[in-house]
């Protein structure tokens, strides 16, 4: 049954932003000269300590219970990386992707906190959120950890959203420089979830073509051209979000990465802070039209330190004011 | 081959087929997937640059200066 919170005397009122991390995220260490480092948080969290950003309401990510994830992944898939959990140092999962003793740990509590803060969001306690944890999730697969991933933490939450919460439409746009595969996997058979994904075209994992539209063509996939900016992702964003705005959805939950920035080593693309707020408040936008403002983003990649944190703070900065 | 300068047209060719099959197979790392289309992009402007030299070559052959086919004339570099 849904749960929705209703604006008062068709008032909106003020809401907060919620930040949502945890410490495991710091130490999910990844072997040295990685890109998915652990140093990626800290720029984020530096980034956010500024004082625009005293308003956000920072809570703790919570460990999402094991049965969680089977909203998205095979029982023997769990089963396998828990048991090649090490005792220490690594355990390589692809060429990639690996696991460090807290790691499973921290993909459970970056479950756990997009659910918790899809909680909050549709009981009316906040407006919106961002969940700054990794690793991240979008290529993780049904049955296969892959591209740093290990659960799919935006799909899982679309589920609980629909299933846990009872919604019926539930939106995720991804706008990391590659293509969600492990979202599309997880999301391909279900008619209640839009799944819309901008990345760049051919880049890793080589999927993410415009024909791979889902099984009932609830999935949108945006490929761009290497080397194009801000002009040409808003061109392709536009009619996209004009065709979730006729998806209706009672939630939009994002996998924001932020590698499609220009100073990225891992993307070709030429985005920019200002692409980033842009996107966001499009984003809003959608949201108010659609579901009073409900929007709940996860961290997905970036690998510029620097390009990363203020594209973050672009972003939160974004959610924050229109939050309100 | 590694050196792209020294390449014929065919062997940029076949080494850029290889790499955009790579790029599509989803089995190239993540890290590795930007080095890899560098790769191919500068194959792509070399193969371009082939082109362009061989219609440049096409050109002397058929069009003399008053416009009729007058043999050919040879082009620098070629």
């Amino acid at each position: 049954m849904a749960r929705l919170a209703r604006p008062n005397q068709g008032e909106r009122a003020d809401l907060s932003t919620l930040f949502l991390t945890h410490d495991t995220g710091l130490s999910h260490v990844t072997p040295a000269g990685h890109p998915e480092r652990v140093e990626r948080l800290e720029a984020i969290f530096a980034a956010l300590r500024a004082p625009d950003f005293a308003d956000l309401v920072r809570r703790t990510a919570p460990a999402a219970p094991e049965a969680e994830a089977l909203r998205g992944h095979a029982e023997t898939y769990l089963k396998a990386i828990r048991t090649a959990l090490p005792d220490e140092g690594w355990t390589p999962l692809d060429p990639d992707t690996f696991m460090a003793p807290t790691s499973l740990e921290a993909a459970f509590r970056a479950v756990g906190g997009a659910e918790a803060a899809v909680d909050a969001v549709l009981a009316g306690e906040a407006r919106s959120a961002f969940v700054a944890m990794r690793p991240p999730g979008h290529h993780a697969e049904r049955a296969r950890a892959m591209g740093f991933c290990l659960l799919g933490t935006v799909a899982i939450a679309a589920k609980y959203a629909l299933d846990h919460h009872g919604l019926s439409r539930v939106a995720v746009l991804d706008f990391d420089v590659h293509h969600g595969n492990g979202t599309q996997d997880l999301l391909w058979d279900e008619p209640r979830a839009m799944f819309v994904s901008s990345h760049q075209m051919p880049l890793y994992p080589g999927t993410g073509a415009a024909d791979e539209t889902g099984a009932h063509g609830q999935i949108v996939n945006l490929p761009l051209a290497p080397g194009t900016g801000g002009h040409e992702m808003r061109a392709v964003w536009e009619p996209a979000l004009a065709r979730v705005a006729d998806f209706a959805p009672e939630l939009i939950l994002v996998s924001a990465g932020f590698d499609a920035h220009r100073d990225d080593p891992l993307g070709g693309l030429n985005w920019t802070e200002a692409d980033y707020g842009w996107i966001t408040h499009a984003i809003c936008d959608l949201a108010e039209d659609c579901c009073e403002g409900r929007v709940v983003s996860s961290l997905e990649g970036g690998y510029d330190l620097a390009a990363l944190g203020a594209s973050v703070a672009a972003h939160v900065k974004v959610l924050m004011e229109r939050s309100g | 081959m590694s050196d792209i300068a020294k390449m014929s047209f065919e062997e940029a060719m076949k080494a850029l087929e290889g790499v955009v099959r790579d790029l599509e197979s989803g089995n190239v790392e993540l890290e590795k997937s930007i080095a890899l289309y560098e790769q191919g992009a500068r194959l792509k402007a070399h193969c371009e640059k082939k082109l362009k030299e061989a219609e440049e070559k096409v050109a002397k052959i058929t069009l003399g200066p008053d416009g009729a086919p007058n043999g050919i004339t040879p082009v620098e570099g070629l």
